[in-house]
């Protein structure tokens, strides 16, 4: 009884697939890769790393208002964790069963998206990525190819924050790093072109360079105990908004603000309400919302068979 | 009476199946890109490494534990297996290695209880922190990526069109089915589970089995390592997280009691097709992130009301 049962259940299951997939097989052969199943507007997906981050909301925001003026349809999609790369590759696998016409993507790991271009690419569909660079060589050896990349020179931002805190000790004091997720091609940008710039001024010591994950939280305990080790500590530079605010309320609880210059990466709005209070001095502006909308913009090019640019630079800016 | 938990028992997953047969059907109707060959393949394998750690989760649940440390260890025993791969170690070998890596985890959990007298919640969730740590030392918080065609097969390849994670998801599932329902070490972890003084009293070596069943854990959450390792080209020490919470989550929407002492790896995988059914799904529908969230969690609550209700009713 038990395993007549078991087994029977194994069949429903098996007998139930088999029959409903053939069924439907037949209608789905024989369409091009890339056309939009019913002859509607054509799908962009576009696969952020997560959305609880609010540069991806202001990425979201660009796109989706471009795709709007464009006549596209837009799917945004992300994981529900930053790091979370293995989700982020299952999205798009499903985008890819999808049939979307077109993917942006930015990659919540370099090396780790490149599987799923390759992947992209054999269904025909064109990937645009943004923010965060595929790792150059990982898709080369893969024998993958992007339509372009679309994003801030990070190494140059990192540079720009150097040379603004340099300037702002007068070439000397100590400073402190805090770095994004070790391996993100993004924050180790940040993080050399902020190097390059402070090389430059042997007077100017980086006593501690930690990761905080990208975290609030994590910037806040991380920077905590850095200050325990160091007290003699002059300057931050966090390589996010997010980690700078969290290591500002850390500075704030040790009765510091305004003796450690804070500076951080993305302008978010709480980032420049806090250089008006004067927690923070000063972030590097990137800008999102227009990630977003040159992305869709590349994007309805490529649709109609133009040809785009393989990198587009998005402007940075310090606000102090 | 025996015959009346049977059927309470596989009421409750014929229940399960309906359920993702329905949700498959509901997907059908609402869009064309769902019920194709190639996607349900491409559920099937991203199922797979869920699939593979819950097996090892429903073996623990049923021996009336729990283990929290399977994410930390499917991150360890990934980026051991990829630093031995870097050093030039053959694929089997290397594998080899990053297994009996997470079977020594796995059954250092177990001696943890056993020996220990530590509750399983204590132990695996002092491992997890342990083995998340270790992975960071080990590659210094950075991935490990780049590995030959041969390993990666793991992932790449296919028999018969069906991609290899899902013939391995397969059989383990086959051979889990049958170590549960036909050999002395599952039995035992059923009778474990279902009350632990009164197996020790009748002679069984409770401290070993126990011992045995987290050590299964550990082995299979380094399998799973091993695809998700070869999928993505690459091996991180944040690789993961929230794992173990999946694999919950498929078990007991697959039926397994949290109490102990019931359950099937049946179940569990049709439990683990429901979660990737569903994210799929959402995907294909172009859903909102954050509503597939409150969908996965509202079917778990769901599955496990059914549940209850169902018993009370029996009774």
């Amino acid at each position: 009884m038990k395993r007549l049962l078991s087994f029977r259940c194994w069949f429903a299951l098996a007998a139930g697939l088999i029959v409903l997939t053939g069924c439907n097989r037949g209608e789905k052969s024989g369409q091009a890769p890339g056309a939009s199943a019913t002859g509607r507007k054509p799908t962009v997906a576009l696969v952020v790393k997560t959305l609880n981050n609010p540069f991806f909301i202001e990425m979201q925001r660009g796109a989706a208002d471009e795709a709007a003026k464009l006549g596209l349809e837009l799917i945004v999609q992300a994981a529900d964790r930053e790091v979370d790369v293995e989700r982020q590759m299952q999205i798009i696998e499903n985008l890819i069963e999808r049939k979307v016409s077109v993917l942006c993507i930015t990659p919540s790991g370099s090396r780790e998206i490149v599987p799923v271009i390759v992947k992209a690419n054999k269904a025909g569909i064109p990937v645009l990525i943004i923010d965060t660079r595929a790792d150059e060589k990982a898709l080369a050896d893969a024998g993958g190819k992007i339509a372009t990349f679309i994003g801030s020179d990070n190494y140059d931002g990192g540079k720009l924050a150097g040379a603004f805190l340099a300037e702002k000790l007068g070439g000397k004091g100590n400073v402190v790093v805090l770095e994004g997720i070790p391996g993100h091609e993004t924050g180790d940008a940040r993080l050399q072109g902020f190097k390059e710039s402070i090389s430059a001024f042997p007077g100017i010591r980086i006593v501690a360079s930690q990761p905080a994950n990208w975290e609030r939280d994590q910037g806040f305990n991380v920077f905590q105990n850095i200050l325990q080790a160091h007290p003699e500590v002059n300057a931050l530079f966090a390589c996010s908004d997010l980690m700078a605010l969290g290591a500002a309320e850390a500075i704030a609880a040790a009765g510091k603000t305004g003796k450690i210059m804070v500076v951080g990466f993305d302008a978010q709005p709480e980032a420049r309400q806090a250089i008006a209070k004067g927690t923070m001095v000063a972030t590097v502006a990137q800008f999102p919302a227009k990630m977003g909308s040159i992305a869709i913009e590349n994007a309805h090019r490529v649709l109609a068979g133009n040809s785009i640019p393989a990198f587009t630079p998005v402007p940075i800016e310090l606000i102090k | 009476m025996k015959t009346r938990t049977l059927f309470a028992h596989y009421g409750r997953q014929f229940g399960t199946l309906a359920g993702l047969l329905g949700l498959c059907l509901v997907l059908w109707i609402l869009t064309p890109h769902f019920l194709t060959v190639s996607n349900l393949l491409n559920v099937a394998q991203q199922t797979s490494i869920n699939a593979i750690i819950a097996v090892g989760l429903t073996f623990v649940i049923i021996s009336g534990g729990i283990d929290l440390s399977v994410g930390s260890l499917v991150a360890f025993s990934g980026v051991v297996l990829a630093s031995l791969l870097q050093r030039g170690l053959p694929f089997p070998i290397a594998l080899a290695g990053s297994l009996g890596v997470g079977l020594l985890a796995g059954l250092v959990n177990g001696l943890l209880i056993t020996l220990g007298r530590l509750p399983p919640f204590i132990a695996t969730l002092g491992m997890m922190s342990v083995a998340r740590g270790g992975a960071l030392l080990f590659t210094d918080g950075r991935p490990i990526s780049g590995f030959s065609d041969s390993f990666r097969w793991l992932a790449t390849g296919e028999i018969f069109f069906v991609p290899i994670p899902v013939v391995l998801m397969l059989l383990v599932y086959a051979l889990a089915h049958f170590v549960l329902r036909r050999t002395k070490f599952g039995r035992y972890a059923f009778a474990i589970g279902g009350n632990e003084e009164a197996a020790l009293l009748s002679g069984v070596r409770v401290r070993l089995y126990k011992t045995l069943v987290y050590g299964t854990g550990g082995l299979l959450s380094a399998l799973a390592a091993a695809v998700l390792t070869a999928r993505l080209n690459s091996a991180q020490p944040i690789a993961g997280i929230n794992y173990e919470l999946d694999a919950i989550a498929a078990t007991v929407i697959g039926g397994t009691s949290l109490m102990g002492g019931q359950g099937s790896v049946v179940g569990t995988l049709i439990g683990a097709l429901i979660m990737g059914v569903l994210r799929n799904g959402l995907n294909l529908l172009g859903v909102s992130s954050f509503i597939q969230q409150v969908v996965i969690g509202a079917v778990i609550i769901l599955a496990v009301l059914m549940d209850t209700a169902f018993k009370r009713q029996k009774k």
